[in-house]
């Protein structure tokens, strides 16, 4: 059994794709999402095999989606469209296949085939290719915000999730692991728990035992641990 | 003795007043010929001081004709002449420079060597100082830049008499025996100072005024031409129609004074104003053979009553009887109208009118090119809606199979429905007869439409309708609520993860219609700009159709809400 996710923002479109899947057998449905950032939280929590993407969906597309799931495990890409302009940019993006809607069983069945063949994981060099983050999706109480990366002063890891940390001292809890983050965007990892936007680094302090206290423009203080210290320093051309 | 002594000077002199008014007698046959050639073009170089190598070349055939010919025209006496070669050498002299002075003065001088004589030598050498004379002069004035004193007949006169004066003295240094020298200088030197001096002045007279007749004729033109333009400006940009034909006639008759103006395009008159307006009457259709003959070889037609015939195939009362056609040529070299010039029958038609209606055709055939062109863009911008009435998003067309494809399993009945909706927004879609709309029709099409993006969205979208019944038979532009409200879902509701909601009001205010679109994206002009093309073209249709107080207007409370609201006067379509 493969295990899959369904992601679509039409619930009529998601039921019809269920029942699809559920036809052509062999397939495990771990769980559905509408958006972008349910579908990373889904990605992160169930680890899927495979994802049965739409590409156009609320404020994160299909295609802007692939490049802020988590490297170390990433899921195949099948896209779903309406209609084919995005075709070739999505295999560009390295996705493992693309369907058209309304899917044809047939058609579907052949990818399906092709899923059990071939059940390598995604080559992870593939996606590091992908653009670089611009944005950060982040979800409030209702609402789902994108936040500038350089608006972000921080991003912390706690135990509770990774929260972005604007110019506002707001923390804001997103769905991208630390490792995404630190691989799409220009933060520097300053801790294990820790990025910082270098450009809103106010002050660097030195503190006993070779840690450090990066103090950011807003006056928050963001801890550097020694093993980041030195790149740091260097990173800010100080010695 | 001196009474024989007093006769004797008497009748001298008698014969010199004779020889000097004789003289004067070919003078003046001299000038006639130079006056008759000064209305030919060949007079054309010699109006201005030349300075190009081709009005020199003119200047010195023409001059070095009248030097001849002052040679014919003079009188025998003795072996010597008396002649007005020395005009054609100063005045060539004057206004060709020192160059042609010297080779008009050489031409007639060595003319005049070939007759022989005594004096052939002396007369040879002296014409080309007097050629001299005047190039020396001609560099003087042109070296201050006085360019008007050479054509001052005073001065011209002056320089003339100077120059025959160093004639004689040359006839009288050179020529041998002295005895035969004197001779001759006594008898011709006054009527060849007199005939010369006067005949010069005159010469240079009829040049001037010829000049000044030019001049006064070439701004007399450009002011029409240039008023005409200037009032004439755009005009034609508004179309080639009854009423704006009117106007452009109405400033040509003004400005150029002639008798009557008209113009036709190829079948009819467009306008007339003048005399005869009585029985040339707008939008009838041409009956003058010359319009006719002008529109079909493209060509410009001048009978003036007197060589060619003119009637009127109107009236036979008609004043006219005179016309001038002149096509007006739109793309292609394809004639479109004419535009006519009428004089009645006691006047003359003037050159200047006649050059100039000619010049008017092709500026009005310009401008008329021009509005062509901006009408070509209206159309554009027409075909442009006509395009997004057509234009079905393929998104929503495959997104709605998709949809449907689902809702037969689950809900057939559901189905159906949205099967009925879906042709309702198709038919709609394809189906305009009219530009114009009520704002019952928009709101079916409308709701047809929301009907399947609420079987797409499911929970997602919530729409509502507040639109009083007696408002529904507003007219308001084809299509356009249907590009807001589509907006508002494409570009608003589909960006949002929360629930969405639209709203569409429509209310009168003192005789307007305000519909609003609502939605609580508030997602306007940010993200994807896609939803600028469609509401500048509802836009840009409403001001066009009712004026620059109505159109759209937009207000956007980032990601709280976006409103647009159309204002349009409240017409009723008959039902």
């Amino acid at each position: 059994m493969i295990r899959a996710l369904i992601v679509d923002d039409e619930p009529p479109a998601l039921s019809e794709l269920r029942v699809l899947l559920d036809e052509a057998g062999n397939i495990d449905i771990v769980g559905e999402a509408g958006n972008a950032v349910e579908a990373i939280a889904a990605i992160n929590r169930l680890q899927p095999e495979v994802v049965f993407l739409d590409i156009q969906m609320p404020r994160i597309s299909g295609l802007e989606m692939i490049a802020m799931l988590d490297p170390s495990h990433a899921p195949r890409i099948v896209f779903l469209t309406a209609h084919d302009d995005y075709a070739v940019q999505a295999f560009e993006e390295n996705a493992f296949d693309y369907l058209l809607k309304p899917v044809d069983p047939l058609r579907l069945g052949k990818t399906l085939q092709r899923l059990q063949r071939d059940r390598a994981p995604q080559d992870v060099g593939l996606l590091k290719r992908a653009h670089p983050l611009r944005q950060i999706p982040c979800s409030g109480q209702n609402r789902i915000s994108l936040l500038r990366v350089e608006d972000v002063e921080y991003v912390a890891s706690r135990a509770s999730g990774v929260f972005v940390v604007g110019e506002d001292g707001k923390e804001r809890f997103t769905e991208l692991s630390l490792r995404t983050l630190e691989e799409r965007t220009s933060m520097f990892q300053c801790h294990r728990q820790f990025l910082v936007n270098l450009d809103h680094i106010q002050e660097l302090r030195f503190e006993e035992g070779g840690l450090g206290r990066i103090v950011t423009l807003g006056g928050r203080t963001v801890p550097v641990s020694r093993r980041f210290l030195a790149l740091l320093k260097e990173k800010l051309g100080v010695d | 003795m001196l009474p024989f002594v007093l006769i004797e000077r008497l009748s001298m002199t008698l014969d010199r007043l004779t020889m000097t008014l004789q003289l004067l007698q070919q003078t003046c046959v001299y000038l006639v010929i130079a006056y008759l050639l000064s209305r030919t073009p060949l007079f054309i170089p010699l109006m201005n001081v030349t300075v190009r190598p081709s009005h020199k070349a003119a200047a010195y055939v023409i001059f070095s004709m009248f030097c001849i010919l002052g040679t014919y025209f003079g009188l025998q006496f003795d072996d010597s002449i008396a002649n007005t070669r020395a005009i054609g050498a100063v005045l060539g002299g004057l206004l060709g420079g020192p160059s042609v002075g010297l080779a008009v003065g050489l031409t007639g001088g060595l003319h005049r060597y070939s007759l022989g004589g005594p004096t052939d030598v002396a007369c040879a050498i002296s014409t080309v100082t007097e050629g001299l004379i005047g190039g020396l002069m001609h560099r003087h004035y042109v070296g201050r830049r006085q360019f008007d004193r050479l054509f001052d007949p005073w001065r011209v006169a002056l320089v003339t008499f100077a120059a025959e004066v160093a004639q004689m003295a040359i006839i009288l240094l050179i020529t041998r025996p002295f005895e035969v020298a004197w001779s001759v200088v006594d008898h011709v030197a006054l009527p060849m100072w007199i005939a010369n001096t006067l005949g010069a002045a005159f010469f240079m007279r009829i040049l001037q005024e010829r000049r000044l007749l030019l001049e006064r004729q070439s701004s007399v033109f450009s002011t029409k031409a240039l008023k005409i333009a200037a009032r004439a400006e755009g005009i034609l940009r508004n179309g080639f129609n009854e009423d704006t034909t009117k106007r452009i006639s109405r400033i040509i008759y003004e400005e150029t004074g002639v008798g009557a103006v008209s113009i036709t395009d190829r079948d009819k008159i467009l306008a007339f104003i003048g005399l005869g307006d009585d029985h040339h009457l707008p939008g009838t259709p041409i009956a003058s053979e010359q319009t006719l003959q002008a529109i079909i070889h493209n060509q410009v037609l001048y009978a003036d009553g007197n060589e060619t015939d003119y009637h009127c195939s109107l009236s036979p009362t008609c004043p006219l009887g005179a016309t001038l056609v002149i096509p007006l040529v739109g793309e292609d070299e394809q004639v479109i109208g004419t535009i006519k010039l009428y004089e009645p029958r006691n006047k003359l038609f003037s050159n200047i009118n006649r050059t100039l209606g000619e010049g008017l055709a092709r500026l009005f055939s310009t401008q008329i090119l021009a509005g062509r062109y901006d009408e070509q863009k209206q159309l554009l911008a027409r075909s442009e809606i006509k395009l997004l009435h057509a234009q079905i998003n393929p998104h929503f067309l495959f997104n709605t199979l998709n949809v449907l494809s689902s809702i037969i399993r689950s809900d057939p009945e559901r189905a159906r429905e949205l099967v009925l909706h879906l042709s309702t927004f198709f038919r709609k879609n394809l189906k305009r007869p009219t530009e114009e709309a009520t704002l019952g029709d928009e709101i079916d099409h409308v709701n047809a439409y929301l009907q399947i993006e609420l079987a797409r969205f499911a929970d997602r979208l919530t729409v509502k309708f507040d639109v009083p019944d007696p408002l529904r038979s507003v007219a308001l532009p084809a299509f356009s609520l249907q590009l807001i409200v589509e907006n508002a879902i494409k570009h608003g509701i589909a960006h949002m993860i929360e629930a969405g909601v639209v709203r569409i009001e429509a209310k009168e205010e003192a005789g307007v219609l305000l519909l609003s679109v609502e939605d609580n994206a508030g997602l306007y002009g940010g993200h994807d700009h896609g939803d600028g093309l469609g509401m500048n073209l509802v836009d840009r249709r409403i001001r066009n159709r009712y004026g620059d107080s109505y159109g759209l207007d937009v207000s956007c409370k980032p990601e709280v809400s976006t409103r647009v609201t159309m204002r349009v006067p409240i017409q009723l379509v008959a039902a």
